[in-house]
């Protein structure tokens, strides 16, 4: 079994749901639809994990249509991919959805839209600066007031984890007890691979709660 | 019935994704287990119901819908299997990890038992974290590890990765413990008392959580 079929933040992530359009139903799908038999062309928000295989099966042979279609959910839409380019850190992913950066790679690998892998990119950029500064810069960030504490409330899981990487800044580098390999992810055509950068994780020096 | 698919795997991956973070493993949910253990029945109970009126021919082309809520039950059992592991993965993993570290699992969980018992008798249930399976797990666990570690008796394998600083380190007493004998005489262990002893004799005591360190962390 690979580590990633019993890791918990896998399985949070395909649980996130997305709105998806029955083609074809069934009566024993009722409990999906508050327990009325769903007609074809019904619109519902399920888990992605089920969403997805249904999006992909085509029982009836592969000239015939899907079982579902898939949209994407609004926590990618055009509203919050417009407030992202207009600033990175303006918009409280966690919000929009707990993994959403999970979400955002799931998704690309259904629907390839390279609009929306490049601002999901240069926002995992932006708000890695602004989390680094945050958390090497803590007593001017409180004395400046509620807004760090709003920015740090509005991230989501991957950006709150232990591994989370951060931009290598020389002129702040700290060398601590503990290196972590970091990654920025680049998302193309779907397909997500890393780069690797070396930065120590803010939580271990800085002493702030906020991560993690 | 079946449920409304795999709602239950998901309280336990978030369970599982809390105790992640935990530094106490929460208590076993068996109740939700047990639970989705049942959903799991249903839907293949579900699945055969579907099944049965084409006697092992089945063609999915041909009853495109029928193949639909088969497809959804399957999965659904899938997904419930995979948040069980995971679940399950999670909890034994924090185990195997503190046995490593010499925490003493089982002693400090029946300690935890024998004062809750008394009070909860009239709810029934104890307060042991763990269930029943996962307590012979650790049991069997130890057992491996004692085994493993005996080969070596100058090295210590589940003692700290951290070379002391000094000879002498400063400790707080949490719980009392009587009298400890060390090679510059007794030193009786009452709450709250502080002491700068040998850290070699301490050792044991600290990871057991009778002393706590002072000054290094």
């Amino acid at each position: 079994m690979p580590a990633d079929y019993t890791s918990p933040t896998l399985l949070l992530t395909t649980a996130q749901k997305i709105p998806t359009t029955l083609s074809l139903t069934h009566p024993s799908l009722s409990p999906l639809n508050a327990n009325t038999p769903p007609v074809p062309g019904t619109k519902l928000d399920l888990p992605l994990w089920l969403a997805e295989m249904l999006a992909v099966s085509k029982p009836a042979g592969p000239e015939s249509e899907a079982l579902a279609t898939v949209d994407m959910p609004q926590a990618l839409g055009g509203r919050v991919m417009n407030a992202l380019r207009a600033g990175g850190g303006s918009v409280e992913l966690r919000g929009q959805a707990m993994e959403w950066y999970g979400l955002a790679a799931s998704m690309l690998e259904l629907f390839e839209d390279e609009e929306v892998a490049s601002v999901v990119c240069d926002t995992f950029k932006t708000r890695a600066l602004l989390i680094s500064d945050r958390a090497q810069n803590t007593k001017t960030a409180q004395q400046q007031g509620g807004d760090g504490s709003d920015f740090m409330g509005g991230l989501d899981e991957t950006e709150r984890a232990r591994n989370y990487p951060l931009p290598l800044i020389p002129s702040s580098l700290r060398i601590t007890t503990s290196r972590h390999f970091i990654q920025i992810p680049t998302i193309y055509a779907g397909r997500s691979y890393f780069r690797a950068l070396l930065v120590p994780h803010p939580c271990e020096y800085s002493g702030s709660n906020e991560c993690g | 019935m079946s449920q409304r698919f795999a709602e239950l795997g998901n309280k336990l991956i978030r369970d599982a994704k809390r105790t992640q973070n935990l530094p106490d493993l929460p208590s076993y949910q068996s109740e939700t287990v047990r639970a989705t253990v049942r959903e799991v029945r249903d839907l293949d109970r579900e699945l055969e119901h579907l099944k049965a009126p084409f006697a092992g021919s089945f063609d999915p082309s041909s009853e495109p819908a029928i193949a639909c809520a088969m497809l959804v039950n399957h999965l659904s059992m899938r997904r419930n299997k995979r948040c069980l592991l995971a679940y399950h993965r999670v909890r034994s993993d924090r185990l195997e990890e503190m046995c490593w570290k010499g925490v003493d699992i089982l002693n400090s969980e029946q300690g935890a038992d024998g004062r809750g018992r008394g009070e909860n008798e009239a709810q029934g249930g104890s307060k042991s974290s763990l269930s029943p399976e996962e307590e012979e797990y650790v049991r069997q666990y130890e057992d491996l590890l004692a085994a493993y570690k005996g080969q070596w008796t100058d090295i210590d394998l589940t003692g700290s990765l951290e070379p002391p600083k000094d000879l002498f380190i400063d400790v707080r007493v949490l719980k009392n413990a009587g009298e400890i004998q060390t090679e510059y005489g007794a030193i009786n262990l009452t709450k709250n008392s502080q002491f700068y002893v040998r850290q070699g004799d301490v050792d044991r005591l600290i990871q057991q959580g009778y002393l706590q360190r002072l000054g290094w962390t």
